[in-house]
């Protein structure tokens, strides 16, 4: 219904809004910065020589909840962008702040994890499992991190209430970026914490 | 499709839907929490199948409502699925490559693990045996430096420790491991200072090698990563290092082995297994009176 047509058309080839098509086609190969991640964690799954293994350390309930706070920014980052086209200002505010808080928060939850794993004496160099753990969700730390600096930004520009239909082009494909690194962690969570969580010592299972 | 440059944008669920995907989103993944938590168990090997589809089932609703690929030009829709099937299929090509290695790498890897020297290049050290069994003899006669005495129980410098003429009363210890825990089954033992002790090490476990070596008290980090630094050639322990008072030779899962030597002088000191990692969990207190 609100669409942002009000806004000048821009003549592409395609029909399509270049920068939404960007952000697509970068969404795309980023699968496949991940995919070469998570293949490396499970191809190493249950071959360090020593520990601590994922059994001694993974708490899946604390991830869990961290999982959920993510979920519910995702929520909350459609919120802002269906205020957005309704140009409801006081909303847009709201909603971007709050998915940029919750992002915080997992991002607290994973400096939490970090360093407790690093009392633990798992570090990135303590054996196959500490190198590939830290490298895969370390990466899409950085990805949310990203994603919250943006969403701060976007919150600057909703202050100065410079936004609103016609620039819902922009909250889309910050939502486009963010719901992204919400399916990565869907999948990072369970790869890594419910099927490899209880990984111990000794691999029973080659080649996951 | 065609009337509107603009027709991508078009039309966005309803904040009803929204709440609905979330709602769906959220029993998803209490589903998925309580398949394993508490019981991780709880319905056996469907586990990986039945996660695999769930998550698989959150991810496709995020991006049909959520990034609203289902409402959207499907140009999106294919550039995003073709550089997922690009991610997947790299995925599945890199674990079919090491797969197609075959074997146990972890056991290859045990038996042949070259130590990493800071600012050394650790290779030609230790030859690697061509033959990836996960049992290696700790004392490989092929190894070039093997600086070891031999794979011999060593019986590390005892007899000057002797305080007392001649009171070594002959005393029997035993100790285990608890099972493949890299845990010692016993985490004190004790024994009168001079008393001639024969300690009989079984290796309970039916994955690792172990050893028992008794050190002065506070170094058993200290001699497990000097034992690193030795190698496997030298059973992990370090040749020549005063702290070691005694130890046995490295035990593959299931063996057993008698070390003799006399109670050192009275105090505390420490055992542990000095494989690389198993000193953080596998060592004790030995008392000596």
């Amino acid at each position: 219904m609100a669409h942002a047509a009000e806004h000048a058309i821009e003549e592409t080839t395609t029909g399509l809004n270049h920068r939404k098509m960007l952000m697509w086609i970068f969404l795309g190969s980023d699968c496949m910065f991940f995919a070469a991640l998570i293949a490396t964690y499970m191809v190493y799954r249950g071959q360090s020589l020593n520990g601590p293994y994922p059994n001694d350390i993974i708490s899946v309930p604390i991830t869990t909840i961290s999982t959920f706070v993510l979920l519910c920014s995702s929520f909350a980052m459609v919120q802002a962008l269906a205020a957005t086209n309704r140009n409801d200002q006081k909303w847009i505010r709201i909603w971007l702040l709050a998915t940029a808080f919750l992002g915080a928060i997992f991002i607290g939850f994973q400096i939490f994890e970090f360093n407790s794993f690093k009392n633990e004496g798992l570090t990135l160099g303590a054996n196959l499992f500490g190198a590939t753990f830290f490298t895969l969700t370390g990466f899409h730390g950085a990805h949310v991190t990203i994603g919250i600096i943006w969403l701060l930004g976007m919150f600057v520009v909703a202050m100065k209430g410079r936004l609103g239909p016609a620039s819902s082009l922009d909250v889309e494909i910050l939502g486009l970026y963010w719901h992204f690194v919400d399916i990565v962690w869907i999948i990072i969570f369970t790869l890594l914490y419910l099927i490899a969580g209880f990984d111990t010592g000794p691999a029973p299972l080659a080649g996951g | 499709m065609s009337s509107s440059p603009q027709t991508e944008q078009g039309h966005h669920p309803s904040t009803k839907q929204y709440v609905l995907v979330a709602i769906i989103l959220f029993a998803i993944t209490i589903v998925e929490f309580f398949i394993i938590f508490p019981n991780k168990d709880l319905i056996g090997t469907a586990k990986i199948p039945v996660l695999v589809f769930l998550s698989a089932i959150k991810f496709a609703i995020v991006i049909m409502f959520y990034m609203h690929l289902k409402f959207d030009h499907r140009m999106f829709t294919m550039f995003f699925l073709a550089g997922l099937s690009l991610a997947f299929a790299a995925g599945i090509a890199v674990l079919a490559m090491f797969a197609a290695l075959g074997g146990e790498p972890r056991a290859y890897a045990s038996a042949n693990a070259i130590p990493y020297v800071e600012g050394e290049h650790g290779a030609e050290t230790t030859k690697p045996t061509a033959v990836p069994l996960p049992t290696l003899p700790p004392a490989d006669s092929t190894a070039p430096e093997s600086k070891a005495p031999d794979a011999a129980p060593t019986t590390a410098p005892t007899s000057e420790e002797k305080p007392s003429g001649g009171a070594g009363a002959a005393v029997s210890l035993e100790i285990g491991t608890n099972g493949d825990a890299l845990e010692f089954s016993q985490s004190a033992l004790s024994a009168d200072s001079g008393s001639q002790i024969t300690l009989t090490f079984t290796n309970n476990s039916s994955v690792n090698q172990h050893n028992w070596v008794l050190v002065k008290t506070g170094s058993k980090d200290e001699v497990a990563t000097a034992g690193t630094a030795a190698g496997p050639g030298a059973g992990w322990i370090p040749p020549g290092d005063d702290r070691v008072l005694a130890a046995t030779g490295l035990l593959d899962a299931g063996a057993s082995e008698e070390v003799s030597f006399t109670a050192p002088a009275p105090g505390t000191y420490q055992f542990v297994c000095t494989f690389p990692g198993h000193n953080f969990s596998m060592f004790g207190d030995f008392t000596v009176k």
